[in-house]
């Protein structure tokens, strides 16, 4: 079993890139791999508390909440994206890392595979 | 190496191009799993020009209404989430979305 870190520099909650990173993320660690996902720009935003799951928008928090629960799936998000979104530590959901770019570059530094994928 | 490239927009990418590899796939996901299925006045999408491996994410193709095997060019292999997962994990050493 392998290491995947997937950098995910968009978007909101809703957007193709964002949707696709987290059902990779679920397919790999059904696989038995291990993965990061770090989030930047607007994809920050998938970490905030309180998010309503309504009929026909995408709704990825129960998904990730599943995934944090398996142990074999950090999720973190660029510290300085979220507060320049408002989004302080209190307001991120329970399981999210808060933390800086350090924390992709290390990941990317120690993993088997990556996948950057870049804003919409 | 052995590189594969993710492709997410209906466009070509003129990066697509320049690139060169021991082994290069093309993964068309998002809106790039339009190139796999649609024509250009009767022309397949240049991005399938290439003499690569292609392969397109099942689950983009359906939510944009094409069924996998009708309407996808044949040098294109359909794969679901799983599928990708092997294909970075065993087939491919290095990834890049373009």
């Amino acid at each position: 079993m392998g290491k995947i870190t997937i950098g995910c520099f968009s978007s909101l909650v809703g957007s193709m890139s964002l949707d696709f990173a987290v059902k990779l993320s679920e397919a790999a660690v059904k696989k038995g791999h291990e993965v990061d996902l770090w989030l930047s720009g607007n994809g920050t935003m998938l970490g905030k508390k309180g998010q309503s799951k309504f009929r026909d928008y995408s709704y990825l928090m129960d998904t990730v909440t599943e995934l944090i629960k398996s142990g074999k799936f950090k999720i973190t998000n660029c510290e300085a994206c979220a507060k320049a979104r408002g989004i302080s530590r209190e307001d991120t959901v329970e399981g999210f890392g808060v933390a800086s770019m350090d924390w992709y570059l290390a990941s990317a530094f120690s993993t088997d595979r990556i996948l950057h994928i870049g804003g919409e | 190496m052995r590189l594969a490239v993710f492709v997410s927009e209906y466009r070509e990418p003129a990066m697509l191009e320049r690139l060169k590899a021991e082994k290069l796939g093309i993964v068309l996901v998002q809106n790039g799993v339009y190139h796999a299925a649609l024509k250009k006045d009767g022309n397949v999408s240049p991005v399938l020009s290439k003499d690569v491996e292609y392969y397109a994410l099942s689950e983009d193709l359906q939510s944009r209404g094409f069924s996998d095997s009708d309407v996808v060019d044949s040098k294109v292999k359909v794969i679901n989430y799983d599928g990708l997962v092997d294909l970075i994990f065993n087939d491919y050493e290095k990834t890049i979305w373009l």
